[in-house]
């Protein structure tokens, strides 16, 4: 707005009316000094209430208004404008009525304040007094105003004219003013004044009844007429005037730099959840105070962290203390263990997904080198992956039967268990993809500290579980009914459990204690799930224990390990037949009347009755409810029987294998042996039956693994694999969810086989017949199968 | 403690690894086979992936949280377990 700025430089507009450029002028002098604020400012100054300044008689004082506080010091507030000498400063005819339009600027400023001129009114220089009076209110002392108000009201006539001389005084004046005076601290208040009425006029309301009432109905009525009639009628004329705005003045002040911060957030879902979880929550206490947050109690998670790149100072102990913290959490723990997993996925991915039979994806890289050097890398990638060609040519020729063959996956084997041999492994009963292996010596002669570990197939180069024993392991097995629990025998009789659970080395329950436990080492046990029919208990499972004392034992768990004697082996007289001519021997001296026993299998359907193999070569069926006497004995073998099985499928049938480099296949209703399976020249210390078929097994002799399958051959093994050199295979172990075989040697690994290309699994019952050739080359057995539904023989008949 | 060290060690050991770190959440590394700038960096920029991987997860189910974040490139694969205290990066080689 063009207010008193406009009084400065004389603007052409107003140089017509010239007079009232010098009064603004003047009027900028003083309400220039002061801040007027807009509700004052708003106000038009007609007040005809005769308090009009005398500018100029203010002036005549030669002197503006001055401005004295309490002590009577001069406070005058100093002119902002410094008119220019030379101007002319026309007659101010009449007044200026400030209006003050003040800075509609809103800016505060001490210049927003505009006069403007009205033409030809007696204007009051009730602005003045008005400005003035507001301004001498905005003054710190009351008394000062009125002392000042009182001098205005003094000389009430109209501002006459205002010499140019005046401001020339004015400005001579300020001249003598010191540098005290200049420097002097001026405070300025601003306030608000009070409302001030321009025009008020009350409504006044009349009584109907009263004697005005005609006369106010009457003129009521006149001027809604003239209301009405004024839209067209030459006596009412519209006009328009201009008015004209003052000019605006800027007024800068400098002040401290007001800081702005702009914080910005990213509101999330999950960030609302958890705030409003906090409040339901108690605040964790981070002893560390390590997160700053901003605000927030305890949410460490809200989206503030993310935008906080928090780097907080501290002491070189308490990192130290943290970290130590951290790496001992049981979360970091964790974090650790699945890293590892994981890692071990990527080690482990092609022979991992072999084991559980996935068809392998081609790598496109091998895919070209195949067509290069095909041999050499058909090799390699046999191992992982499964070659397309095959499978096309498996499809497309059906006749073609690839022979079966074992592929070796991997082993299960790490620095704790080099030097040991393996003596027994078992499948978890509930989680197939645990295994449990023990190790021991060897060599009867060279006993030390044995070993029993939990591998998973997860992690196959670090055992879950590491259980340290005091000999070495020779047996052990897994508990059915509690699958945390784990037997273990060992080399000296003991029999100890643990429980896979924890993670520590100690044992659940030992047999030291037992008044009645083995003095030879445990070869076998078994938790066998018993019928209690008579009892109607339902199965109860119980742990069966065969050592080379003699005696079959079942242990039982209560405080301590106890056992009883199931059966003791005595011995048999081996049935010599006496050569002619010879004199009757004395009978032997014994050690001991009892047998070793080496090995034991329950019946698969019905579980009163066990095979079990003797060291003199000898098998004897025995059955739980009678502990005198065997029920059969299978004399064939000449050596110690390491191991006899029952066939899962036909179960008349049992394998059994022996030092002797044999194994034989028995049915129990026959005292000779059915069929002998003699491939090598090596003991064979173990023997398996495939949990899927009824015809094939495992066998595992020193220098080989063998897989044999009835159906196709009897005579020799459909496939084996050979071990190193130096290395001896112990113990077999078949797995049940797929196909494959894994296989313990006595330099502590545990290698995993798989199966690839083996005969549709049947398990169809194997009926073998009586009649069979006694021929060493051509041992033939004629045998049937026993059809399924809705096959026919003939079709079967075809097939083989 | 002791086992935790193992199982670290462990884990350096293996096939294919080229380096183990543990930062704390102020990028502090804890235990690393790298050197200090590299590690650095790696913790820095895991962090915010992370960070950011574990505000999708939850901003689709605000009762999910990230438990494994796995990168494969063409190089290396980056394996991160995140918490709230601590970052473990291991970075390995796949096979072949």
């Amino acid at each position: 707005m063009q207010g008193p700025g406009g009084g400065r430089r004389p603007p052409p507009v107003r140089q017509g009316s010239g007079a009232s450029s010098g009064s603004q002028r003047r009027a900028s002098i003083l309400s220039g000094i002061y801040a007027n604020k807009a509700a004052s400012c708003r106000s038009p100054s007609t007040t005809s209430d005769g308090k009009a300044v005398d500018r100029a008689s203010l002036v005549g004082n030669k002197y503006a208004t001055r401005v004295f506080d309490d002590e009577g010091k001069d406070v005058t507030p100093r002119p902002l404008f410094r008119s220019d000498p030379n101007t002319v400063v026309p007659r101010q005819g009449k007044l200026l009525a400030s209006s003050a339009y003040f800075g509609a600027t809103g800016s505060g400023f001490l210049s927003s304040f505009s006069m403007h001129q009205t033409s030809g009114v007696n204007g009051s220089l009730g602005s003045f007094s008005r400005t003035y009076g507001s301004s001498s209110s905005s003054l710190s002392n009351a008394s000062t105003t009125e002392s000042v108000l009182d001098e205005i009201r003094k000389r009430s006539h109209l501002l006459t004219s205002y010499n140019f001389s005046d401001v020339q005084v004015r400005q001579e004046e300020i001249k003598e003013w010191t540098k005290e005076d200049l420097d002097r601290r001026v405070d300025i208040y601003l306030t608000e004044t009070e409302t001030i009425w321009i025009l008020d006029m009350p409504s006044v309301v009349v009584s109907v009844e009263s004697e005005d009432a005609g006369r106010v109905l009457e003129r009521n009525r006149i001027y809604v007429d003239i209301c009405k009639n004024r839209p067209g009628n030459d006596r009412f004329v519209e006009k328009m005037m201009q008015t004209i705005n003052g000019a605006a003045k800027n007024k800068e002040v400098q002040c401290d730099k007001i800081i702005m911060e702009d914080k910005g957030m990213l509101v999330t879902s999950w960030d609302l959840y958890d705030s409003f979880n906090v409040s339901e929550i108690e605040p964790v206490s981070k002893a560390e105070g390590s997160r700053a947050t901003t605000g927030k109690s305890s949410s460490t998670t809200s989206s503030l962290m993310i935008s906080e790149s928090a780097v907080l100072a501290r002491i070189h102990e308490e990192e130290e203390c943290h970290s130590e913290a951290i790496l001992t959490s049981e979360n970091f723990q964790q974090n650790l263990f699945f890293m590892e997993r994981i890692l071990m996925e990527n080690i482990f991915q092609p022979k991992l997904a072999a084991y559980r039979q996935f068809p392998v994806l081609i790598v496109k890289e091998a895919e070209q080198e195949e067509h290069d050097k095909e041999k050499k890398d058909k090799e390699e990638q046999k191992n992982a992956f499964v070659d397309p060609s095959i499978l096309s040519d498996l499809n497309k020729t059906p006749e073609e039967i690839v022979p079966p063959r074992l592929e070796r996956l991997w082993s299960y084997i790490c620095d704790l268990t080099n030097g040991h041999s393996v003596s027994s492994m078992a499948w978890s009963k509930v989680n197939p993809d645990l295994l449990a292996v023990g190790y021991g010596a060897f060599d009867c002669k060279e006993q030390k500290k044995g070993l029993a570990c939990c591998w998973s197939l997860k992690n196959p180069m670090w055992p879950e579980r590491i259980f340290r024993c005091e000999h070495g392991v020779t047996a052990l097995d897994f508990s059915m009914a509690s699958p945390n629990l784990l037997a273990v025998g060992m080399y000296d009789g003991s029999v100890t459990i643990y429980n896979v659970q924890s993670c520590n080395d100690a044992a659940l329950l030992d047999s030291s204690e037992s008044s009645n436990k083995h003095t030879g080492p445990v070869w076998q046990m078994r938790w066998v799930e018993q019928d209690r029919s008579a009892t109607g208990d339902g199965k109860k499972e119980r742990l069966i224990c065969i050592s080379a004392d003699g005696r079959i034992t079942e242990w039982f768990i209560q405080k301590r390990l106890d056992c009883i004697d199931l059966m003791k082996i005595n011995r048999t007289e081996s049935e010599k037949k006496k050569l002619p001519g010879e004199k009757e021997r004395k009978r032997e001296a014994l050690i001991s009347r009892l047998a070793p026993g080496m090995c034991f299998d329950f019946h698969p359907k019905d579980t009163n009755f066990y095979l079990a193999g003797t060291e003199e070569g000898h098998i004897h069926k025995c059955s739980c409810s009678c502990n005198e006497q065997f029920l059969e004995t299978y004399r064939g073998h000449k050596g110690p029987v390491y191991k006899v099985a029952w066939n899962p499928f036909s179960t008349d049938m049992f394998l059994s294998c022996s030092a002797d480099w044999s194994i034989i296949l028995w049915h129990q209703d026959s005292q000779t042996p059915i069929l002998t399976f003699s491939s090598s020249t090596a003991f064979v210390h173990d023997v398996m039956w495939s949990p899927k078929s009824a015809c094939i097994f495992a066998a595992v002799n020193e220098s080989r693994v063998e897989i044999w399958d009835l159906s196709a051959s009897i005579l020799n093994p459909v496939t084996s694999c050979f071990a190193n050199p130096r290395v001896k295979f112990t113990s077999v172990l078949i797995a049940k969810n797929t196909d494959c075989l894994l296989v313990g040697d006595s330099k502590g690994e545990v290698s995993v086989f798989e199966l690839q290309n083996l005969a549709a699994p049947n398990n169809n019952k194997v009926r073998f017949t009586r009649t069979r050739w006694w021929s060493s080359e051509a041992c033939m057995l004629v045998w049937y199968f026993i059809p399924p539904k809705g096959a026919s023989v003939k079709d079967l008949a075809n097939r083989y | 403690m002791a086992e935790v060290e193992e199982t670290l060690k462990r884990i350096q050991a293996h096939r294919g690894v080229v380096a183990t770190i543990v930062v704390n959440a102020e990028g502090i590394p804890i235990r690393t086979t790298l050197d200090n700038s590299t590690t650095v960096q790696y913790a820095g920029l895991l962090h915010q992936l992370t960070m950011k991987a574990r505000s999708t997860v939850r901003d689709i189910d605000p009762q999910n949280d990230l438990t494994f974040l796995r990168i494969r490139s063409k190089k290396h694969e980056i394996m991160v377990a995140p918490d709230k205290e601590y970052l473990l990066i291991v970075i390995q080689n796949p096979c072949e």
